[in-house]
Order: structure tokens, then sequence, then C-alpha cells
């Protein structure tokens, strides 16, 4: 896992596009402090930059950006979980290695099949391959799109990046996106493809930028994608075929050449990897677990119950409200584009680096493939209030009521009016209203930002499941787990999205996916021997921290709304008296600190 | 381009395995591809398959995509409550017109394109859907000759006429150091020294104007020169059409150098264009022939009629040899000469890939749909 950065320029000096790059790298340099390089092209328009962690073949055989056969070169962040598999076809093909990185394989690999390798990695990545002598780079993103890619395209000029607070000081004419605030509002997040700049984009999980350098073109082109329609009944070998395939993925994703530990939240799924984890190392998986003082969020019970189970070392630490308190500009700090969550992730990843560890197993993933999040039983609901008349949806639109002005959100076109429904943060009302903009504008800019198509002919639990995988994971999660991880040079890994995993559960007979008493039944019943029953049959908890009142009392941010108008004033006072939410809360703030209110 | 909801008609994607689903195949790719942006959404429909005939397709996620296995009635209704809502409906095929007719006089401002290939545009007088061309925004002709016929035969709408030619499937096997299978030779008892010319085509009897029958023509002329020389026809056939070929092969003397193989699937077709020295297919009604441009990008010499869409592919004979595909003699000539080192035609891979690669159709087609 790496940071890495790069850039085409035909106009500027060999040495401005070096210095460019090497700037990027600076500013990534907490997500690879191992060890850095950069590339020139011969014709100085090209740079590859690179920032690296190191976790397999932790040498210097493994510096980057690394070269092959004199032709191609390659800075790549990730991890390829089925590189020992495709090395060995290259060996049989006549390939030859001379270090033991997973880096090197995806360089030959490329060399063996050109386009046709990205298919063939099982992994979470992002890279920048040059062919020297077709004079072709190639941007690529995995295909579940676990690593982010930001990328510009602009007068015959490419920069990308893995984060954009590198892309900010790149010496071109960013235009503000205006649009980020009322996407963070509504979303909570600003939805891929998009960013804070215009010109910056997301590059799209499973696709590739491919950019002559001769022709100076690019094209983006899709090389992997996954569907939900194939329908199929596995029967009684159903939730064997389903531990089978977790212990597989947990399996690959413990390989390392540096310390590997677990998230243990004391929920269904880190307690399955903790336990699988944990089974298949010799001397057991070091496991993290945070808790609270305030019992009613604290998950400390569960954990305890797990970690009696484990051989590992287990690590307990205590959130508390003078943690927050000290940290909380940091954490901000350390967000690149805008969201409202991530806390969380920032702390724990804090508490893993000091441990020695590089990277740790997440359970993101196991709520969108299993069923749970509410939305899979209100996705039927929902798909019927949709039906409503749009006379009547209007009246809705009108009523400034927080949740009859939500039920407009259905009046958008396919999933994602559904999925703001759903879990929309603010309603269009209430961003109009802070933003001081005519609501008809931020229902014109929600509409058509970013288009999206219907899924209706998916069953609904489907549905819910191409929604959260698609949208929140895709956008919130993920984005989060990434940033808030790597501001401390630790890599999540996430084995419920191992591409083999993934392509299962996306094909497995909906009403056999999700059948059952309780949400996850079907992961519950796979892992049922190894889970202690108390961490599957206990009552609901929701989702939920202490931080509403913490942040109550917390005096940054005090300072911070100190010299607000009279909006975001208000909408502190609901926060303070406990009407709004407090990652609606986070999301004013990170305005407030981006000047954007 | 801002803001487009692109709806996809078409009859067969999945289904079968012609050249017309070929293309669909890759525009729905293409098109799949411009939803990245966040400014265009694509949902797809295709009348005869079922939507679980399109499960493990590379081209693009079966999510936005619905087969409606035949249901005509419940394809034209979808078809046309999506269409009027859609600020960009694409036609695959002329049979879907009245549809997209349809669509077009209750929404005015969808933007109707439609894909004009071959056979199927000049071929049958087309009654009432000639009316309903003048809907269409954009006709999309596959080859500047379709085009000429679609001018000729209906009228000069010609500021609707544009040329998007076929291309290369993306997903066509890289050529690396993975070369053909020796077993294939074998298999059909070829020595290294035969001269081997191929064809990819349906023998069907009711669609002759592929030429293979002539090839046999030319062969005949050639074989005492050439007694190596050893032709294969792929693809499947009717009984009747194989009856006549096996008759006229037994005439012409030449059951010992000609094959019939019958259906070759994608996977294997690699090892027969790389066991292959020419290939060779003078047809006359050739819309534009995505097989010539496949042959050249496995690197063979291609010989092919000048008469049709044929001459696109070859790009005006820069890529290949075009011969008037009716004069046995010509082909015969051509035939010797691509066995002449100095005298065939060599494939320009460069030349090929900056005309039918499918980065250049995806521009293409971009600037045409989604103007």
């Amino acid at each position: 896992m790496c940071r890495i950065a790069g850039i085409i320029n035909f106009n500027w000096s060999t040495e401005k596009n070096q210095q460019t790059v090497e700037n990027m790298c600076n500013l990534l340099m907490h997500g690879g402090p191992d060890d850095g390089g950069i590339f020139t092209s011969e014709n100085g328009a090209l740079v590859l930059g690179n920032r690296r962690l190191a976790l397999v073949d932790l040498s210097q055989a493994g510096h980057q950006p690394m070269h092959y056969q004199n032709r191609f070169t390659i800075t790549y962040n990730g991890e390829l979980y089925n590189y020992l598999e495709l090395k060995n076809q290259l060996i049989q093909l006549g390939h030859q290695f001379s270090n033991h990185t997973d880096t090197e394989v995806i360089l030959a690999a490329f060399a063996e099949w050109n386009v046709q390798a990205f298919e063939k990695f099982n992994g979470m990545f992002a890279f920048a391959l040059f062919d020297q002598t077709n004079e072709i780079l190639y941007v690529v993103r995995d295909a579940v799109g676990i690593k982010p890619l930001y990328y510009s395209v602009k007068d015959e000029q490419l920069v990308f990046a893995s984060e954009v607070n590198a892309l900010k000081n790149v010496d071109f004419n960013w235009r503000k996106n205006e649009h980020w605030p009322v996407f963070l509002m509504a979303y909570g997040h600003i939805p891929e493809p998009y960013t804070t700049f215009k010109d910056v984009s997301v590059l799209h999980k499973g696709s590739f930028i491919k950019y002559d350098l001769k022709h100076r073109k690019h094209s983006i082109q899709s090389y992997s994608f996954y569907s939900f329609n194939q329908d199929v009944h596995v029967g009684d070998n159903l939730k064997s075929t389903i531990r089978n395939q977790i212990v597989n993925g947990v399996k690959s994703q413990l390989v390392a050449d540096a310390p590997v530990g677990v998230f243990l939240s004391g929920g269904i799924d880190s307690s399955i990897l903790a336990l699988i984890a944990d089974q298949h190392k010799k001397e057991g998986i070091q496991s993290l677990s945070i808790y609270f003082n305030e019992n009613e969020y604290s998950e400390k019970k569960y954990q305890d119950m797990v970690m009696s189970k484990l051989k590992g070392e287990k690590h307990q630490f205590l959130l508390s409200k003078d943690d927050f308190q000290n940290h909380l500009p940091q954490v901000l700090q350390s967000m690149d584009l805008p969201s409202c969550d991530g806390i969380n992730t920032w702390f724990i990843s804090k508490h893993a680096k000091e441990l020695g560890l590089k990277a740790v197993l997440s359970g993101i993933g196991a709520d969108e493939l299993f069923g749970g999040y509410p939305s899979f039983q209100r996705m039927n609901l929902a798909r019927k209030l949709s039906l409503t008349p749009d006379f009547l949806l209007n009246i809705f639109k009108k009523n400034t009521k927080k949740p009859f002005n939500r039920i407009a959100y259905l009046g958008m076109e396919g999933i994602k009016g559904i999925y703001l429904f759903m879990r929309g943060h603010y309603n269009v009302h209430e961003i109009a209203t802070y933003l001081e903009a005519d609501e008809r504008e931020i229902w014109n800019i929600i509409n058509d930002n970013p288009m999206m198509g219907d899924i209706k002919q998916l069953p609904t639990q489907n549905q819910a499941s191409w929604m959260e995988f698609n949208l929140y994971m895709q956008n919130q999660l993920l984005k989060d787990a990434d940033v808030m991880s790597m501001a401390h040079g630790v890599e999540i890994r996430v084995p419920f999205l191992d591409q083999a995993f993934v392509k299962t559960m996306f094909s497995l007979n909906a009403n056999e996916k999700f059948s059952g008493k309780l949400p996850k039944q079907l992961l519950i019943d796979s892992c049922k021997d190894i889970l202690p029953e108390q961490v599957w049959n206990r009552p609901k908890m929701g989702f939920s921290f202490p931080f509403s009142n913490w942040m109550k009392n917390n005096s940054y941010l005090e300072d911070l709304m100190q010299d607000s108008n009279k909006n975001t004033k208000s909408y502190y006072n609901d926060f303070k008296q406990g009407n709004l939410h407090w990652s609606q809360m986070m999301s004013l703030m990170i305005m407030k600190s981006r000047h954007e209110a | 381009m801002k803001h487009k909801r692109i709806l996809f008609l078409s009859l067969r994607i999945f289904s079968a395995t012609g050249g017309i689903e070929k293309v669909c195949r890759i525009l729905g790719k293409a098109l799949f591809e411009t939803t990245f942006s966040g400014d265009c959404s694509l949902e797809i429909y295709s009348s005869h398959d079922t939507t679980k005939q399109s499960n493990n397709n590379a081209y693009f996620p079966t999510d936005y995509f619905s087969g409606f296995g035949n249901n005509r009635f419940k394809f034209l209704n979808a078809a046309f409550f999506k269409g009027v809502k859609s600020d960009v409906v694409i036609l695959s095929h002329i049979n879907l017109l009245p549809v997209g007719w349809l669509i077009k006089q209750f929404s005015p401002k969808t933007n109707l394109v439609m894909l004009a290939h071959g056979i199927e545009v000049w071929s049958l007088p087309l009654g009432i859907k000639k009316k309903m061309l003048n809907a269409c925004d954009e006709i999309l002709c596959v080859s500047q000759f379709t085009k000429d016929e679609m001018v000729k035969l209906h009228g000069d709408v010609s500021k609707k006429y544009s040329v998007l030619n076929n291309c290369l499937d993306p997903f066509l096997p890289i050529l690396s150091s993975q070369n053909y299978s020796i077993d294939l030779r074998n298999k059909y008892g070829f020595t290294p020294s035969d001269k081997i010319l191929f064809t990819l085509t349906r023998m069907d009897a009711t669609e002759r104007y592929k030429g293979y029958d002539r090839v046999l023509q030319a062969m005949a002329l050639l074989i005492k020169e050439m007694p190596d020389l050893k032709y294969i026809i792929g693809g499947s056939y009717d009984e009747i059409e194989k009856k006549k070929i096996d008759e006229l092969i037994y005439e012409l003397g030449l059951k010992d150098n000609v094959v019939i193989t019958g259906f070759i699937s994608d996977e294997n077709l690699k090892d027969y264009f790389l066991m292959s020295d020419v290939y060779v297919m003078p047809s006359y009604n050739e819309g534009f022939g995505i097989v010539f441009i496949e042959a050249m990008y496995y690197g063979l010499p291609v010989i092919a009629g000048n008469k049709d869409g044929s001459v696109d592919a070859l790009l005006n004979g820069k890529l290949g040899t075009l011969i008037d595909p009716m004069d046995i003699n010509s082909l015969k000539n051509a035939i010797e000469d691509n066995f002449e080192p100095n005298k065939k035609v060599k494939v320009d891979t460069d030349i090929l890939m900056a005309n039918f690669g499918y980065e250049v159709y995806k521009e293409k087609m971009e600037k045409f749909v989604l103007k």
C-alpha cells in the first residue's frame, strides 16, 4: 500500500513536472512513510511519483517506481491477493522476476496480457503503468473501487494522485466545484465522480485511463464490473460455500511481510473476521477495539466475549471525551474530500500505528452484501411510495417539515431518489435555507448530478444491496476508511470485498441470500459454530457513538462557530438542542472550516 | 455534452452471434463508459434476449439491462414510456423504427438515432418505415456504401446520414507470446508447408453473396500451380447450401483441399485466424464486414470485393486487396499475389488501429450520439 501521483504535461519543463510530482508526493508522505521515488520519461513530459508503505518484500527491491524489461514502469498503490498464483502462470510463460513483490507481478502480467491483465487482478489497487515503447500511460483502479484515484485531464494534460489534497497545489487553474456544499449536505459526502474541484474527478471503479503520449489523446475504458442479475441457486451447500469463501478471503489477505491486525468492533462482521483470522495464524491475530465510558454506546461486553476466544494479543482502547476534544482538529485535517464520518476509523488507525501494525482487517462490505441495513426491509415500501403522483410529491416539496420534505426526494428518477429518501443527510429545504439558495436550484443540482440509471428490474433486496454497495459504501465508507487509515500510514484490508466473494454474493438468488429472521442471517448461519450467540442474538443497538454529547461542549467547535452567519448559528443551536445529528453537525463544521459558510 | 438520459433499444445482443449483435455489445460498452462522467444515465432494452442471457457479459453491467424475451407488448410498452422520458434513444436496427417514430411523436425533443448496418436497410421495400425515417435525427451507417445505398433508395436526406464504421472488439485476445494451437493443423491434416485460405461466414442458401463458391472456382484454376493450397470455410451452415457446396467441391476436384468446419466458437476463432495465411471473402452485399478487420488484427492479408461496404473495411485498398467479386480471374490473381512475399498487401497495424480501434469508434460515437 502506498500513495501515488503523476503528471503528463507537454508545456512545462522537465524540472517543473518533477517538482510538481515531488510536491504532490510530499503531501502524501503520511500514507507512504517507508520510501519514495520518482520516474521521468525520456522527453520529460511524464513524471510518476510514489510514496511507499512496505508490506510485501520490505527490502529496497520493492522500491518504486519499479521497472520491467526496460520498457514498463509502474507506480502502484495497493495489494494484489492472487499475485503468487499469477506469478506462477507468468513464470510458466517465460517471465523472470527480480524481487518478491506483487508490483513486479503486475508489470509482468501487463507485459504478457496487456490491458486484459487488469481483469485478472484480485485485490485493491490504483496504479499508473507506463509503456515506454508505445508511449502509453495506463492509470487503473480496482474493480470494487476500494482504493481511490483522482485525476484531471485538461488541455492535453493529465495529473493524478491518491488524494485530492495532493492535487490542490499543482499549478493548474483549478476551478472550484460550486456544488460540493450541496452534495455534502444532501449525501453527507461528495458522491463519485465529483470532488471539490470541477476539473478533478474520481476514476470509475474497474476502469482505466489510457493516455497516448504520441497523439496526446486519452480514453477511459471499463475492464471489469459486477452485476446482480444472475440468480444462482446453491441450495444445501450455500452456508459452507459462503464460509469457505470468507476463509479464503481472510487467508489471502493475511499475506504480508509486516504485522497485520484486525479491527474488532464487537459486531458480527468484525467478530467473524477476527475469529477466522485468529484460527489461521499460528500465533493468533492482534485485535484492536475501541470502547466508550458511555455504556449505552459501548460494545465492550461483546468485544470481551470474542476476545476471550482469540489466542492473539488483544488491545482495547478507551475513546474518551478528552481524546475527542484534543484530536478533532487533526481528524478534520486528515480528511481529504469532505465527509460527515470517519472519526472512529481515525482513532483506531492511530492505535494500530502505535502498536506497530501496518495493515488491519475491517468488516466493511458485509452489511451491503448480506443485508445488514434497514434499507433491505424498507426498499419495498420506498418503491411503492415512489409511485406517488408528482402533484402529491410537489406538495411534500413545499412542506418544510423534515419527514415530509424528505419524501419529496422520491420524485427523483430511479435509485438516487430512493437513496436520498433513506439515507439523505439534509432535506432540500434545509440545504436551500442553509446555503441561502433557491430550492429549485438545489433540486436541479441534485437531480442532474450525478445521473443514475434505474435498477428496478432487480429483486428489491438486491436493489438495496446495489444501492448500499455502489453508493453508501463506495462514496462514504471506503473513502473514509482509506483516508483516515492512511493518515496514520496504516492499510485497511477488507476481506468481505474479495473479488471472488463479491462475485459469488452478487450472483446468488435474492430469496436464498436474504432469507431468515435476522438481518445477515446467512452470514450468521455460515459462521454460527465460531461466533458467540450473544454477539449475533442481541438487542439492536443502532449504529451510534457518543459524539453528539461530546460535540455539544467542544471548544474547537464553539470557536469555529463563533463568527458564523445567522443560518449556521441557527443550525448550531438546533444541534445543541438535540434537533440535529452529530454527523449533520460534522458537515457544517467542515463547510465552516473550508470557508464555505 | 450535458445530462443525457440514454435509452438503447435493440433486437438481440446476446442471443445471437452475428455482426449486428457484436456491434450492439460494443456500443453497449461504449455507452456504459459515457456514464462514468456522471453526466449520462443508461438503460439498454432487448426485445428478443432474456435478461439472463446477458449474465457474465464483459461489455456492460446487466443491472442496466432488461431483456423482454420476445414479449413484444411488454417491450414496446416499456420502450415507449422510457423513451419519451429519454434525451437520446438509439435504435440498433431498422425494425425498431416504429417504436422510435412513436417516441418521437410524443417527445419531439428526444434525439432519435438509428444504426444502419447493411442488407436490412436496402434489400427490402421499407413501406411505411420509409416515412418513419424522417423521424430520425441521425442515421449512423456502418459504411459509406450503406450510406450511399440508403440515400439512393430512400431519398436524399443526407444531412441525417453519417458514417460510423464498425470497430474491433476490445476483448479480442491480445496477441503476445501465446501462439496458435498446432493441434488445429493436425486436426485437419495440414502440413507446415500448406497454404491456407480462410473464410468465416454463415453458409446460407438464402444469402449467397459471400463468394465462397467463387473462391472455389478460383482455386480450381490455381490448384495445379499451387497443389498445397487449402481452404477452410468456417461458420454454421444450412444443409441445402452445404450439399450444394459439397457438390461443387467434388466437381472442381478439390475435395482434398477444402474443409467446411461448421460453427466455430469465439474462443476458438483466434486459432483459425492464426493458422491461416490469407483471409478471402469476395462478397458483394456486405454492410461493412467486421470479419475483415478481425482477420487483419490477427495479421492476415485480406482479399475482399470492391462493390460493397468491404471497401470501408479495407480502407479503399490501403489495408488489403480489393477485387471485382464476380471476376474469378481477378480473384485467382489476388490469391496468387497474396502468397508472394513481394506482392502481398501487409497489414499496417497502426493504420488498422487508428481507423478501427475501439477508442476511435467510441470517440466518433460520442460525437454523433451525445452531441
